[in-house]
């Protein structure tokens, strides 16, 4: 242990200066400001946009403004979908949100610090104690089979199928809209509405996740818990393992493949129009 | 362009103005928000504020200072987040637990990972939370008082008193622990 302040009453301008180099050390997650200002950019362009195809009067900006982000996503999915936002810029945007949390990680022991990575609708817990196994996957809020038509009615995204596999063999629908699930003979694919937004948690120990420049995404090399965080909040769906998964965002839509290996996962990713 | 030029220009609609005032104060509001206690939420709540700011430009008050009266509008929506949290408290417990891996306290752990900054932290993290946002505000954040009071949107006096019993607090903390 440092002794160093040992003999030193701690005088009142001391704890004052030991404090502001607290401050000064804690490392706190800050995107690349350019990122920021596109990302508001786009929402203050969205809403205008939205608020000139608004000819019913009602006070949408007001609305919106009393809104968290979330309910935003949840409530109007439309307003999200009027502007392409660039999805390569949002990623980085996310991929720099790369977090030790450290108001909340504080190490009593050398294996406290837990990372997080806030990533296309993910969140990545880097160092815990890795995933419990745990029992049989359950199924999603609300899932239910669905053909891909239905899927594509009913769903508050675009769905996508990657070419490099076809027509999915099942395709399932869950937690009204917000999340589809593509499944092909080993393989799955879930395709959901969230950018920004947490809807997945997953669990793993060290090594970190790599990281995918073709599709800007990252690649989980290893099997990890995952659990699923309900649109209205609440506590998140009971936590399974998955296998080692590419997690990128295509638009405004997250997706996650869940099966194939690395070389063969991107090449799916990269099939996805 | 200076904040008032910026302001006058956004508040015409000039977008671009308004990124160079969201590009000047967004590592100051990611801060706030992170500290006082939007955690990993704080990208969200960084964005909904300058959302909102610009929708409430008009009721800035002109020739008063923009990065004060824009950290209020952050650390009211890191407020309404954590309230919201509040309600959802096995989340919060849950989310508690993984990151704060509190095990019964090895005392050889204890002297390997704490180190004075550490207990000062977790000093200031067991402050009641009008101290500690004092504390986060005044030194974390290294905000003067008067800012203090705008952001947390508390009188000056309060915001001194606040600060007085944090740091008495802290002191007979910390104090207490060096002599354990």
């Amino acid at each position: 242990m440092s002794t160093s302040h040992d003999d030193d009453p701690i005088e009142p301008d001391a704890l004052e200066a030991r404090l502001r180099a607290l401050g000064a050390d804690l490392a706190v997650p800050v995107p690349p400001p350019a990122d920021v200002a596109r990302a508001v950019r786009a929402r203050l362009e969205d809403g205008r946009a939205q608020d000139g195809r608004a000819q019913d009067g009602r006070a949408q900006d007001d609305r919106a403004q009393d809104d968290r982000a979330q309910d935003d996503r949840t409530r109007r999915p439309d307003r999200r979908r009027a502007v392409l936002r660039p999805s390569p810029r949002v990623a980085a945007a996310a991929v720099a949100a790369l977090m030790a949390v450290l108001l909340g990680a504080t190490p009593q022991g050398r294996a406290a610090v837990v990372s997080v990575l806030h990533f296309a609708g993910v969140e990545i817990h880097v160092g815990g104690t890795g995933p419990l196994p745990t029992g049989v996957p359950s199924p999603l809020p609300g899932e239910r089979r669905v053909t891909l038509e239905e899927a594509r009615r009913t769903a508050r995204f675009h769905v996508a199928v990657p070419s490099a596999l076809g027509e999915p063999a099942d395709v399932r629908l869950a937690d009204g809209g917000r999340v589809v699930t593509l499944l092909w003979p080993g393989v799955r694919l879930d395709e959901y509405d969230g950018t920004l937004g947490v809807v997945w948690r997953k669990e793993l120990g060290e090594p970190w996740p790599e990281q995918v420049s073709a599709v800007a995404g990252w690649w989980i090399p290893r099997s990890h818990g995952v659990s699923y965080v309900p649109a209205g909040g609440g506590e998140p769906h009971e936590e399974r393992v998955a296998g080692p998964t590419l997690i990128w965002q295509h638009r405004l839509v997250g997706l996650r493949l869940e099966g194939p290996d690395r070389a063969e996962a991107v090449r799916i990713a990269l099939s996805v129009r | 362009m200076d904040d008032d030029e910026a302001v006058t220009r956004a508040l015409a609609g000039d977008l671009d103005a308004y990124e160079v005032l969201v590009t000047r104060y967004s590592a100051v509001a990611h801060r706030t928000a992170s500290l006082l206690g939007a955690a990993d939420e704080a990208e969200d709540v960084v964005q909904e504020a300058f959302v909102k700011a610009f929708r409430h430009l008009k009721g800035f008050r002109r020739g008063s200072s923009f990065r004060p009266w824009l950290l209020r509008i952050v650390a009211n929506e890191t407020h309404d987040l954590t309230r919201s949290r509040g309600r959802r408290s096995d989340l919060a417990v849950r989310l508690g637990r993984e990151r704060e891996p509190f095990g019964p306290e090895d005392p050889e752990d204890a002297a390997v990972g704490a180190d004075g900054r550490t207990r000062l932290l977790e000093a200031v993290r067991a402050l009641p939370d009008g101290e500690r946002e004092a504390v986060v505000c005044r030194y974390f954040l290294q905000l003067s008082e008067a800012e203090t009071a705008e952001v947390l949107g508390l009188r000056l006096g309060t915001v001194k008193s606040r600060t007085f019993r944090a740091l008495r607090r802290l002191r007979e903390e910390v104090g207490r622990e060096h002599l354990a």
